[in-house]
Parts: structure tokens; sequence; C-alpha cells
């Protein structure tokens, strides 16, 4: 099976001048774990997810510790909120994105997806033009159906 | 992506098929089957009928709740042909209600009047409506608007598309066509006339005043104007003249919903997939699409055959 065949044909995207703020108000009106960020003519430049937020708001030892209760100073991520609010998302965004052509294998998505732990990837035309995005639960749905 | 649908004031339909409808009395249902939801508003339907005849579009807009996530969902299920990028308001999506009698031959329609649309959001869509412009050929703007919005706003979509060399249809009701046109003329119009028949300020009441007010549209720019007369014929108005089209056959009174989304998708389809036809063949097979949906349950929209067949049911006369 293809990735076409599975894929949310959602092509919700912003563009990289899109502030932090925005970005994370249409993530959470739409329930989106991550959105693309695309280029004038629609071709996937960027991916923003929640990690990529959160990476740029919490103290960069944060991911050594084993509770948030050993962070000595919560006013230094509420502080780090605020100041990325109004920036473009283009400072936070993974790029280059992942991104996986319309018809590739599902097997080779999944593959993806466990290598670099991702919840969701654009899917690209051949010109890599979004034209959806494919996320965890669509791969194990096809994997139990024993479509993969 | 050939064709981007603008769904500004979107819709859940319900549809329930109750034979000898009154109001005033307790109906129940006795069927699962007699009651339909389906997702809806002008744009969305239009883009389900292009999908039936394998036209690639996407549908955007404003959705709001929860009835905004059901009305994505069920969307997201009809076709791999259909994308989708909605902006996501807090306020609930309306619902529309339809109930259809098939023993009396009438349709009773209940539609919402929608969400209050903040500039924000409108703004996103604008955004987003641009980036999709760069993959597209034609634009569909139809339907209502939600109640703090006016027809400017079909007026600023047409131009940012025309600007950038896309064709544009529109259907919708009179008192936005006045001032979307004052900013910018679509390619194709078609006044929506089913709740009046007002065309730019004017009651339609004879013949030649349907005739005035399509040749008036052409005027202000439209390069074709179709105005729906007397339920079951159409006046069509280009640079070239004035024809009436109609059919010799009893049309299905109770079939109507959707006609004039099925209408709209033909014309684009055929514009789509013959660049070159005359405007009046355009009108035509659209008339021959609305044609073959009355003969349809409702909301099911009419396979490309079907419309051919009812293509040799179709009568035009020049009036002009």
């Amino acid at each position: 099976m293809r990735v076409y065949d599975i894929m949310v044909r959602d092509v919700t995207a912003v563009t990289k001048d899109e502030t932090v703020g925005n970005v994370l108000k249409i993530m959470s009106s739409q329930l989106l774990a991550g959105i693309p960020v695309v280029s004038e003519d629609m071709r996937v430049i960027g991916f923003a997810s929640e990690n990529d937020i959160i990476k740029a708001v919490v103290p960069s030892y944060f991911s050594l510790l084993q509770s948030t209760s050993f962070i000595p100073d919560m006013n230094q991520f509420l502080r780090n909120a605020i100041l990325i609010k109004d920036k473009p998302i283009s400072e936070y965004m993974t790029h280059p994105p992942i991104v996986v052509n319309e018809n590739a294998m599902l097997v080779h998505v999944a593959d993806i997806m466990i290598r670099h732990n991702t919840k969701a990837i654009p899917v690209v035309d051949d010109q890599g033009r979004l034209v959806g995005v494919v996320n965890r639960t669509n791969i194990l749905k096809a994997a139990m159906e024993g479509a993969l | 992506m050939k064709v981007i649908t603008v769904t500004l004031n979107p819709a859940l339909d319900r549809e329930f098929v109750i034979e000898d409808f009154h109001i005033n009395e307790l109906h129940r249902v006795a069927h699962y089957r007699d009651i339909m939801m389906s997702p809806g508003g002008k744009g969305i339907n239009v883009s389900i009928a292009l999908a039936k005849l394998g036209v690639q579009s996407i549908a955007i807009g404003i959705l709001g709740g929860y009835v905004g996530r059901v009305l994505l969902a069920e969307l997201s299920k009809l076709s791999p042909l259909i994308s989708t990028s909605f902006v996501h308001i807090d306020q609930e999506t309306r619902e529309n209600i339809s109930i259809i009698d098939p023993r009396n031959h009438t349709l009773t329609e209940i539609n919402s009047p929608g969400p209050v649309v903040e500039k924000h959001a409108l703004d996103l869509l604008l955004k987003r409506y641009e980036i999709f412009l760069s993959r597209a050929e034609m634009v569909v703007l139809s339907g209502s608007l939600p109640p703090n919005l006016h027809g400017d706003v079909y007026g600023v979509l047409a131009k940012t598309a025309k600007q950038r060399g896309k064709q544009v249809f529109m259907e919708v009701a009179d008192q936005y066509i006045k001032l979307a046109l004052q900013i910018q003329a679509p390619d194709i119009i078609k006044p929506d006339v089913r709740e009046k028949s007002v065309v730019l300020g004017k009651e339609l009441a004879t013949l030649d005043d349907y005739v005035q007010a399509a040749i008036e549209l052409v005027k202000m720019g439209c390069k074709m104007a179709v105005i729906s007369y007397q339920i079951k014929s159409d006046i069509v108005a280009t640079t070239d003249g004035v024809w009436l089209i109609t059919t010799p056959l009893d049309i299905e009174i109770s079939n109507l919903l959707g006609a004039g989304d099925a209408y709209m998708a033909a014309m684009v389809y055929k514009k789509f997939s013959s660049p070159n036809s005359d405007l009046l063949e355009v009108a035509k097979f659209g008339y021959a699409a609305a044609l073959a949906k009355t003969k349809k349950l409702p909301k099911q929209m009419p396979e490309y055959d079907e419309i051919v067949g009812c293509l040799q049911d179709c009568q035009v006369e020049k009036l002009r």
C-alpha cells in the first residue's frame, strides 16, 4: 500500500513568516501535533511540531532531567514562551523537513517515523508540493488491516 | 488540486425524508436510510460534484466547533479527489435542515445563519487562499456568508484570483452581488434566486426582467450570466446574445436540492476539460447536469454519463 491510499488530505500549512503564537493557535484549533511550512508555491520548506516549540522554550538541559520538578526556575520557561510568541516560525521549525512522496510505500514511511520519532510527516508530489499529511495512526491502522 | 472551492459559511446538512409532511404534527422517521447527514454549503457541494466528474479540488473556508469537526470528518471520507484546508474557529458551524416529502413533492428547507467570523480568521483564510491559488486554475465562490461578512469579501477573493490569471465562478444571493462586482466581476455568475427572484436589487417577474438582469450582469464585466427562470429554465447571457435553456421534461421538485451546485460543477468541468468551449455550450452542460441531478436522490451528484444523457433533453432558444 502507498501513502496516497491512507494519507489525510488536509493541506493546512503556514508560511515561514507566520508567528509562533499563530502557529500554535492553528495547531490547537485543528488538533494538530505539527504543521507543514510551505513556500508561496506550496513546496514544503519546513515542519513545525510541538517538539520544536517545546525545545525552544524549555532550558536546554531539560532533556537530561527525569522530572520537571528538577527545573530550578519555572519562570525561565514562561519568559521564553512569551519571548518567542511573536518570532517567525522559520526560526524554530525543522528544516530541511522530513517529507515522503505520495507514491512511497507505507513500510518505508513507518521506518522513517520510527527512526526519526515523528508523529506526522508531510506528503508531497513529485514537485515537492504539499498534498497531505500521514500520521502514526494512519500507519498503525493500515498495519492492523494487514495492508502495510 | 485544479479547482479551489470557497465555502465561508459551510453547514452540516441534515435531510429527513418524510412521507406526507405537515407542519404542527409529530412525524416519526421509520428508517435510518431516510435520515441523512452530509457536509454541505454550496462550495463544498461543488467539490463533491466535481469529484464525481473526476476533477480534483481543494475545499477551503471556515469551520467551527464540534459541528465543524464532524463536517470535516464526513467530507474527508467522500473522495480522494477532495483536499481540504479550513480555518477553525470556536463558534459552531451551522446545521441546515431539509425535509423532503416525496408524496406531496415538497422540499422544506431551514437554513441557520452560521457563526460570527472574526477578522483574524478571515485574514488567515485569505493568506491560505493566496498560497493555494498557485496550484489552481479555477475558483468557485458560492453560498451564503456568515452574518457579519458582506459581499465585498467575494469581490476581494475574485480580484485576488483574477490578478493571478485564474477563472472565477460565482453563485451567490443578490445581497452580495453588487458589493462583490464593484470590486471584481467573476467570469461566470449564477445569481442564487432560490429564496428571492431579485437580481441587482430588482424584482424579477417577467421573462424580460430576467433577460435585462442577465444583460446587466454581463455589462458589469461577467463573461456569462446564468439566471434560473421558473424553476426548470435558465436565461443565459453573454456578449454574443441571450438564450433560454429549458426542457420538455417534468422536474421532480423534491430532488432539486443540490441541482444548482451540480450545475456550477458541470460548468467548471466543461471549462476545464474543453477550455475552448463556447460559453453557451458550457451553460448547456451545466443545465444538463442540473437536470440529471433532479433524477437522483437528494444530494447525490450526477456522473458524467448521466449528464451527457440529459443533453438531448435540453432545448436552447435564442432570445436576443
